[in-house]
């Protein structure tokens, strides 16, 4: 079997070498031939791909401890799902699923049909080739997936329990479909850019791929922040631990380039910013995974010290140094015919504001999450900076980014008036100020809160009060029902009310990231019998008791819950024993309501049953959750394949006679 | 002045704005991330300020008082310096012999490290240790049935 496995790893190497030689010969003697046979190559590079990850999944449901690999992450007790998620447990193991999303999406592109005799294919495809070669030298030489054992175990490691959650099945695959799914759009751009095309060409038909990408990467970071709330037990979702900002970068800079790709569209304007966007989102996803692999930062979410960190560095050096340089040497055509801004007060101006908030914010996260490597390198010591200096930046700027997003769609292209203005914001701006006077009334005193709450309803009235235009404009036409207009509305326009849905989801979100700031804890040890009141719960702590789970053995404390007199019910706060892992582990007990979580966890217990319990109040938690559900729906939708406005863009760029 | 250079300058208020708030928001909310021999050695040097260090922890240490919540434990560092931790909140999940224990907190002038966080670095997800030669199950059982 490891010969298979080693075979295919090697052979796909040398393939995905050839083929970018074989492109790059074809493109120079203009031989479609030559083209066609990397093409072909790359469709292999993919097989062989897809051959080394089943097999490894193979391996891993079949427990054959004989491969380092297996045994490091795997035990026979495992449940199959997490067998078969152990592929990402491990570094060649997750290097391998990146190697697999990134070559099916070569293919993808190679072999697209809307790219049928497009003289960039050819291009593009090198680009990628370029990328799956430095994963392949990882595979084939630094982290080998498929290394033997000079004996063969009887049991494996087993999955750390940590691991062992849904979450682990899904957030390192949708964090990594995000990730590599950026490749593309930066593929197409640097294409672009040797081509010498400057027109919109490359951002329309990357458009899908960016929002799917996008999306991916956003629910990779939610499913990861979910993970940590129920997992972990620090009854928090974001930490702005340096890991976690790794993944937040790119996002922030991805969703500045969905924003201002649109001004190019329309106005030709931003040529070099968008291509810098996409440089600057792609350079961030793999120094994310430079900041993952290496340990240079202190993190909670430990990884090994390796040298795979530093293979990254050299890779991203390498692809900043060739993108800079393409950039640069196309400067001057990027410059030429570029739009100018015809008012302050537009939709470009405020896109751009946008833009450089968004950028902004990557800035100044970048900044908190590298400060300890630079202030060692001038003053010799590290010092970090913590949550607060986070919170303290991050807060204006996402009060700022609702802002925005709540003027956004209502300010015209080109230029805008007072009227005009008014029109738009004199309603939902005095239903904001009253929502916000109601928050007063209702005893909230923070400032912050009550100006977040203010402005999430400015930005969610606006965009409601947009579509309801939009529907009466089409009923004045048309004299259709609400429902149906709403619809056909929608559908004719997928990119533009997909994106207010997505606006919508990030309100919601926005409601629960500001309330969830404002939980509440208590920590005690009680007797049997004995009850913990926190706001108006009470609960009551009745007994400890035992019960097995397959093998392992859970511990838990039954607790009944009141709140404000009215019975809840039961929750069971939880320990678990593995039979294969020395430590136990916490498992969170949750009573969610839209208003707020009830977030318990059993910390220990003494020999007379005493236990200790951590109990948090989380207001609004659940707001996070809906509204990525509903950011997700809204991507849907924007990419969702309908017959309107769906019309593959018309290549102008220069003829070649090879695609 | 052209619509271009006006969109600039306003572009450019938002960057200065978010600089000053880089600026201002950095000294209130940094610490210093020291080797645990420092804060051994040198404790009056942090004083009032907030530091982070990491060590290993020795698990007989542990002095747990459950009705008080208060946390007692000591780490090491390779060279054998021993720095004792308080600390007023639960214990952390794998808190067990030798894990690597982040402390963020201060150190007061009886040397004893008064912590506001105290995490274990999550087994590590990435590159684990080969499995030992010889492994026998049984004997991890009972290991596991000594710490229960």
């Amino acid at each position: 079997m490891h010969i298979i496995g080693n075979l295919s790893i090697y052979l796909a190497l040398a393939l995905s070498v050839y083929a970018l030689i074989i492109f790059i010969l074809g493109i120079y003697k203009q031989d479609q031939r030559l083209v066609d046979s990397g093409k072909a190559a790359t469709l292999a590079v993919f097989i062989l791909t897809s051959i080394a990850m089943f097999l490894m999944l193979i391996l891993l449901g079949t427990s054959q401890f004989q491969f380092e690999y297996v045994a490091s992450y795997t035990s026979t007790d495992l449940p199959l799902v997490y067998k078969l998620a152990a592929l990402w447990a491990g570094n060649s193991g997750s290097l391998l699923l990146w190697t697999f999303f990134l070559t099916m999406y070569t293919v993808m592109v190679a072999y697209s049909k809307k790219l049928k005799n497009n003289p960039m294919v050819p291009y593009i495809s090198s680009i990628l080739l370029g990328n799956t070669i430095f994963f392949y030298i990882i595979l084939g030489f630094v982290t080998k997936p498929f290394g033997l054992l000079d004996f063969v175990p009887q049991e494996g490691r087993g999955l750390n329990p940590m691991l062992q959650d849904p979450g682990m099945i899904l957030h390192p695959v949708t964090l990594y479909l995000g990730y590599v799914g950026f490749a593309v759009p930066f593929a197409f751009a640097i294409t672009a850019l040797i081509l010498k095309t400057t027109d919109a060409f490359w951002l329309r038909m990357t458009r899908r791929w960016t929002i799917i990408a996008w999306c991916f990467l956003t629910l990779g970071n939610v499913i990861g922040g979910w993970w940590a709330y129920l997992e972990l037990g620090w009854g928090g979702y974001w930490a702005w631990d340096p890991v976690e900002n790794a993944s937040f970068m790119p996002w922030l800079t991805a969703t500045a380039y969905l924003h201002s790709v649109m001004i190019q569209e329309r106005k030709g304007m931003l040529k070099v910013w968008n291509i810098s966007l996409i440089i600057l989102t792609y350079a961030l996803t793999i120094f994310g995974t430079f900041l993952v692999r290496s340990g240079v930062l202190t993190s909670v979410h430990a990884f090994g010290d390796t040298n795979i960190g530093s293979y990254f560095l050299i890779f991203l050096a390498l692809v900043v140094i060739f993108s800079l340089y393409v950039l640069m040497s196309r400067y001057h055509l990027l410059k030429q015919d570029n739009g100018q801004f015809e008012s302050l007060l537009s939709k470009e101006s405020s896109f751009l504001v946008n833009n450089l908030i968004l950028v902004g914010g990557t800035f100044a996260v970048f900044w908190g999450t590298i400060f300890p490597l630079v202030s060692e390198a001038v003053r010799g010591y590290k010092v970090t900076v913590g949550i607060p200096f986070f919170n303290a930046v991050m807060s204006p700027i996402l009060l700022g980014l609702i802002f925005v997003m709540a003027i956004c769609p209502l300010i015209a292209w080109q230029r805008s008036t007072v009227k005009n203005l008014r029109d738009n914001f004199l309603v939902p701006a005095i239903i904001s100020i009253v929502i916000a006077g109601l928050l007063v009334g209702l005893g909230m005193r923070a400032a912050y809160p009550i100006l977040a709450y203010g402005l999430i309803s400015f930005m969610l009235l606006t965009h409601l009060l947009e579509i309801y235009r939009g529907i009466n404009a089409r009923r004045k036409v048309t004299k259709e029902a609400y429902p149906i207009a709403l619809y056909r509305l929608m559908v004719r326009n997928r990119r533009r009310y997909g994106g207010y849905i997505i606006h919508f989801g990030i309100g919601l979100m926005a409601i629960g990231i500001v309330g969830s700031a404002f939980d509440q804890e208590t920590m005690q040890t009680v007797p049997k019998g004995e009850t913990i009141e926190i706001q108006d719960y009470v609960l009551t702590y009745e007994y400890l008791a035992q019960r097995r789970e397959g093998v392992n053995d859970v511990v838990f404390a039954n607790i009944h819950v009141q709140k404000g007199g009215k019975d809840i019910g039961y929750i069971q706060p939880e320990r678990l024993f593995f039979a294969n892992w020395e430590e136990p582990h916490t498992q969170v007990a949750v009573h969610s309501t839209l208003r707020e979580d009830l977030y318990v966890v059993l910390s220990g217990w003494e020999s007379d049953e005493r236990a200790t319990f951590v109990i948090k109040v989380n207001p609004l938690v659940q707001w996070v959750w809906i509204g990525s559900y509903v950011l997700v729906i809204g991507s849907i939708f924007a990419v969702w394949p309908g017959k309107y406005g769906n019309i593959t863009p018309r290549y102008k760029g220069p003829k070649r006679k090879v695609s | 002045m052209t619509k271009n250079t006006k969109v600039l300058l306003a572009g450019s208020t938002i960057i200065v704005a978010i600089l000053i708030l880089l600026i201002a928001a950095t000294p209130g909310a940094s610490g210093t991330e020291i080797p645990l021999a420092q804060a051994v050695t040198n404790p009056e040097q942090y004083k009032d300020r907030y530091v982070n260090t990491e060590g290993f922890l020795v698990e007989e240490s542990i002095d747990w008082r459950a009705d008080e919540i208060e946390l007692r434990f000591n780490l090491v560092d390779e060279d054998g310096n021993t720095l004792s931790v308080f600390y007023d909140r639960v214990r952390p999940d794998n808190f067990s012999e030798g894990v690597i224990v982040l402390l963020g907190g201060y150190i007061q002038s009886d040397g004893v490290f008064y912590a506001e966080r105290v995490q274990t670095r999550c087994p590590s997800s990435y590159e684990g240790e080969k499995p030992e030669e010889g492994y026998d199950p049984a004997v991890h059982q009972e290991t596991q049935g000594n710490n229960n």
